[in-house]
């Protein structure tokens, strides 16, 4: 599903040349859920960008579904996001001038759809992320776990096989944590494929089956250590 | 400065222009940097960057096509504007005829929106495929178009600059009437012209679902010719209901409903889209249906268009001119 | 429409929410189109005025001219002007200044001949309307709008005393008042039967300012201008088509100036475009970067820009040009005015007659259209190429 072969990303150059990754080399089976887990820095997050063709590594590759995804132009990775992958982000990462609907619509705009169709979806969405009764109100408007919830429901609302978390329970209190681990648990019976980047100890010990990836310094750790 | 130079339409077009330049100079800059250091297996951060920049070339192109695109009908205002400061000009056909960069200039024009148009499907064949095939091919064929930019600026300028205001010019009746020199090419008369004219149409028609790419180019081409000559010297006195005014101009004027504008936008992008299809057919191997659709559609609707002006002429005069 | 395309929704969803961001770049843009389209409106109103004028005019006008100076023209050359051949409606004339010392202003008097059914037909379609048989009846006159304002405020209300050249005062009654559409031309114009203007300019009886006539043949034109000069050697000749051109290239001219004026500030207005999209606030950086992060491509947000721009640039041309209208159509376009009629005699309450042409607009649109896009263009980019993940930063 995900197959990540020796890849590195360097940024700068000469005396500020920083390798933020060093020969990664990871799978991730369809419907499996992975715990990258490691202090900020460690690379995990980077990974993440790269895994949703966000960034480009500087070696390596990366095959996501059997698409070459670690050298795309822009056209076709951004047709991939916009296909197979979903992305929860720390800072929710929603427009505060729209409302919760006109948020989770936006990856669905420019996909061929009627309006209709991009409407019907998104109540789904929204739905599923329990977030429908504010649907209409001002994303500015809402509490943390509120927009947390605006973000999954625009992460699934085109429906994507691989979702990607970064640090995604960093804003959110306790009870707000749990409840997104609950949903993370759905989606992974629902067989979404899953990588959860985080330093949150909640990810260690999850009600379900997982996989966790220690990550330092830009490298992998063994499982457990 | 003469007063050509300050006419409002001049000023405006020639504004115009030297903007549009000016950004496509900025162009021709990211273009050679993108020939010079373009290597799509690399990963580094430069890479990236000219990736990025062939955005920026295609989005001026994208948007110097479209505004070309209104500009030629302008400069075909502008100088149907200036017949009326030219001593001797009826329309535009004495003012581009009063130096010797006028016409080069209007053929050039449309030389280069057919190119622009081109390139702009070439482009979109490259951002379909995954590793830019086409990044090479086009930037020299961008390289190519700019040159002939920076020629059709410089032409721009020198014949607005040399327009006497001084000197009669001859007006349309002249320059296509039957004193002047200018009449049918390959020895054609009305009558053959006429069936020449209605038989490429079908030819084009025809060479359009076949494999015959270099033959349609030819047809395409022959065709807009041959229409050219039809419409100036048979249907345009149709539009003018006078069997001795023969102009290409004046159908764009007021009186006629500006109906040239039409006429010879209908023909020219109906020719473009037949040449362009071929272009994807027989050279990029791509399906061109689309393309082959819009063509026919336009092609038709011009050949109906000329047709109905001598109709329209027969019905409600019951003679022929 | 709206609610089929998702990307024209998104659009103006983006544009309504966010309409605070755009108001500024609006209200300068839409100043500047109200002003410059004003100033075009005028010209080509008054353009059309004075070209619609000329047309009426004759195209051949005669006077004597003595060591260079107009003097009276002899009424005995009417007679040998109407045996050159193509030459017809010869029209004698009586007009001239009539300057009121008291108010250091002057009146544009002309005479009519109740008789001459082909003179000037400028004049005629003034007096449309206007019962003539009254009027030469008795010692009357018609005069411009300008002039009734004038004499009215120097109390005279029904007559006015014409000082003629022997000393003597010659009242005449005020008869009708000439319609204020006409007042470009005619607002400080008196019109009076051409006897009466004889005497007030102190002519004898064999003596008129000019004489006027048609050539209908423009083939011929030079040829009678080369007869003309057999008849007296103190002719001159003055053609409709100088007139013309003068005119022409007058309006031309302040045209001309406006429009390089309205270059410079175009140009300003071209730098702060430039500046207030070269400089992206960070919402706006994030807002892309999310986009781009959520699937949208480079092309996308560049569709997304470009159609912002567009929008921008129609509306506020829109709206720039209807307010110019209304102001300079139905206002009679107040201040700006003066600088067209500047020099003009006696306060002159021009009505402007609509007059616009695709071609003005045409010109005016491209001429904003054009800068304001090619501004816009590399700010946009340079926000559409940032890494998403930078941008969201």
């Amino acid at each position: 599903m995900i197959r990540i072969e020796d890849v590195g990303k360097r940024f700068g150059e000469g005396e500020n040349l920083f390798e933020a990754l060093k020969s990664i080399t990871l799978e991730v089976e369809e419907g499996e859920c992975v715990i990258l887990s490691g202090i900020s820095g460690s690379g995990k997050s980077t990974l993440l960008s790269l895994i949703a063709a966000l960034d480009r590594p500087s070696s390596g590759k990366i095959v996501v579904e059997g698409e070459l995804v670690s050298k795309l132009p822009d056209l076709h990775a951004s047709a991939y996001r916009a296909k197979t992958i979903g992305v929860i982000f720390q800072h929710f990462n929603l427009i505060e001038s729209l409302s919760v609907e006109e948020n989770v619509i936006v990856p669905l705009i420019n996909s061929g759809l009627d309006m209709p169709a991009i409407r019907k979806m998104a109540e789904q969405s929204m739905q599923r992320a329990s977030i429908l009764h504010k649907a209409s109100q001002d994303v500015a408007s809402l509490s943390g776990g509120e927009k947390q919830r605006c973000a999954i429901a625009r992460a699934l609302v085109h429906d994507p096989k691989v979702i990607l978390c970064d640090e995604p329970t960093a804003n959110l209190d306790r009870e707000n944590s749990l409840r997104f681990i609950e949903t993370i648990q759905k989606l992974h019976q629902a067989g979404k494929t899953i990588v959860v980047a985080t330093h949150d100890p909640l990810f260690e010990a999850l009600p379900f089956e997982s996989r966790v990836i220690h990550m330092a310094d830009g490298m992998i750790g063994k499982h457990g250590e | 400065m003469n007063e050509i130079l300050l006419s409002s339409e001049v000023i405006v077009y020639l504004l115009s222009e030297a903007v549009l330049y000016l950004l496509l100079f900025i162009a021709a800059i990211a273009t050679l940097g993108i020939l010079k250091g373009w290597n799509f297996d690399r990963f580094t951060k430069r890479q990236f960057d000219l990736e990025n920049r062939s955005y920026l070339v295609m989005s001026i192109i994208f948007f110097v096509l479209g505004l070309k695109m209104l500009l030629l009908p302008y400069f075909a205002y502008t100088i149907d504007a200036l017949s009326l400061l030219v001593p001797g000009a009826m329309c535009a056909a004495g003012v581009i005829d009063a130096n010797d960069y006028g016409s080069p200039l209007l053929l050039l024009k449309i030389i280069i929106l057919f190119l622009s148009g081109l390139w702009l499907g070439i482009n979109r064949l490259d951002l379909e495929e995954k590793h830019y095939p086409y990044m090479k091919l086009k930037s020299w064929f961008y390289l190519l178009l700019f040159v002939l930019l920076s020629v059709e600026m410089v032409l721009d300028i020198l014949y607005f600059s040399h327009i006497e205001t001084t000197n009669p010019v001859s007006c349309c009746s002249v320059i296509f009437g039957e004193i002047g020199g200018n009449s049918l090419p390959f020895g054609l008369d009305i009558p053959k012209l006429l069936i020449l004219f209605y038989l490429l149409y079908a030819l084009l028609v025809l060479m359009l679902f076949t494999g015959h790419y270099l033959v349609r180019i030819a047809a395409s081409l022959f065709f807009a010719m041959i229409a050219y000559y039809s419409v100036v010297y048979f249907f345009g006195t149709y539009i003018y209901e006078l069997p001795t005014h023969r102009c290409p101009f004046c159908m764009l004027q007021a009186e006629y409903h500006y109906v040239g504008y039409l006429l010879w936008g209908v023909l020219f992008s109906g020719t473009f889209l037949a040449i362009e299809s071929a272009v994807m057919e027989g050279i990029f191997g791509r399906d061109a249906l689309k393309l082959k659709k819009i063509s026919i559609g336009l092609l038709t609707l011009f050949v109906l268009l000329c047709s109905s002006y001598v109709g329209l002429y027969y019905l409600k005069n019951g003679v022929l001119l | 429409m709206l609610s089929r395309s998702p990307f024209l929704y998104f659009l103006t969803l983006l544009l309504f929410k966010q309409k605070s961001k755009h108001l500024g770049i609006m209200s300068i843009s839409v100043v500047m189109i109200a002003l410059v389209s004003a100033v075009l409106f005028i010209s080509s109103s008054l353009q059309k005025t004075l070209q619609d004028t000329l047309d009426e005019q004759a195209d051949f006008t005669v006077t004597r001219i003595e060591a260079g100076r107009p003097v009276s023209t002899p009424l005995a050359w009417v007679d040998k002007i109407i045996e050159i051949e193509g030459v017809s409606e010869v029209a004698p004339r009586i007009h001239g200044r009539y300057f009121y010392a008291p108010g250091e202003e002057s009146f544009l008097v002309v005479g009519i001949d109740f008789f001459d059914e082909q003179g000037s037909k400028a004049l005629q379609s003034l007096l449309k309307g206007i019962d003539l048989k009254q009027f030469f009846a008795e010692e009357s006159m018609i005069v411009g709008e300008g002039v009734k304002d004038f004499l009215q405020k120097h109390y005279y209300k029904d007559t006015f005393s014409f000082k003629t050249p022997r000393g003597e005062f010659k009242k005449v009654k005020i008869d009708e008042v000439l319609p204020g559409s006409l007042n470009l031309l005619a607002n400080d114009m008196i019109i009076m039967p051409i006897g009466l203007a004889r005497e007030i300019f102190g002519l004898k009886e064999d003596e008129v300012t000019d004489i006027t006539f048609n050539v209908p043949n423009d083939a011929e034109w030079d040829n009678v201008i080369g007869k003309l000069h057999l008849v007296d050697y103190e002719i001159r000749v003055v053609e409709k088509r100088e007139v013309e051109k003068a005119y022409e290239n007058l309006y031309n001219y302040k045209g001309g100036i406006f429009l390089i004026l309205y270059i410079i500030a175009l140009l300003t207005l071209m730098l702060i475009l430039y500046q207030r999209y070269a400089m992206v606030y960070s919402h706006e950086r994030k807002e892309i970067g999310i986009l781009r992060a959520v699937g949208w491509s480079i092309r996308d947000i560049l569709k997304l820009k470009f159609y912002e721009t567009l929008i921008l640039v129609i509306s506020s041309f829109v709206i720039g040009t209807v307010a110019a209208y209304g102001y300079v159509f139905v206002l009679g376009a107040p201040v700006l005015i003066e600088i067209f009629l500047g020099g003009a005699n006696l306060e002159n309450q021009v009505q402007l007659i609509p007059e616009v042409s695709f071609g003005t607009l045409g010109s005016l649109f491209l001429l904003y259209a054009v800068p304001f896009f090619a501004a816009v263009l590399i700010p946009s980019w340079r926000v559409a190429v940032i890494p998403p993940k930078e941008a969201m930063r």
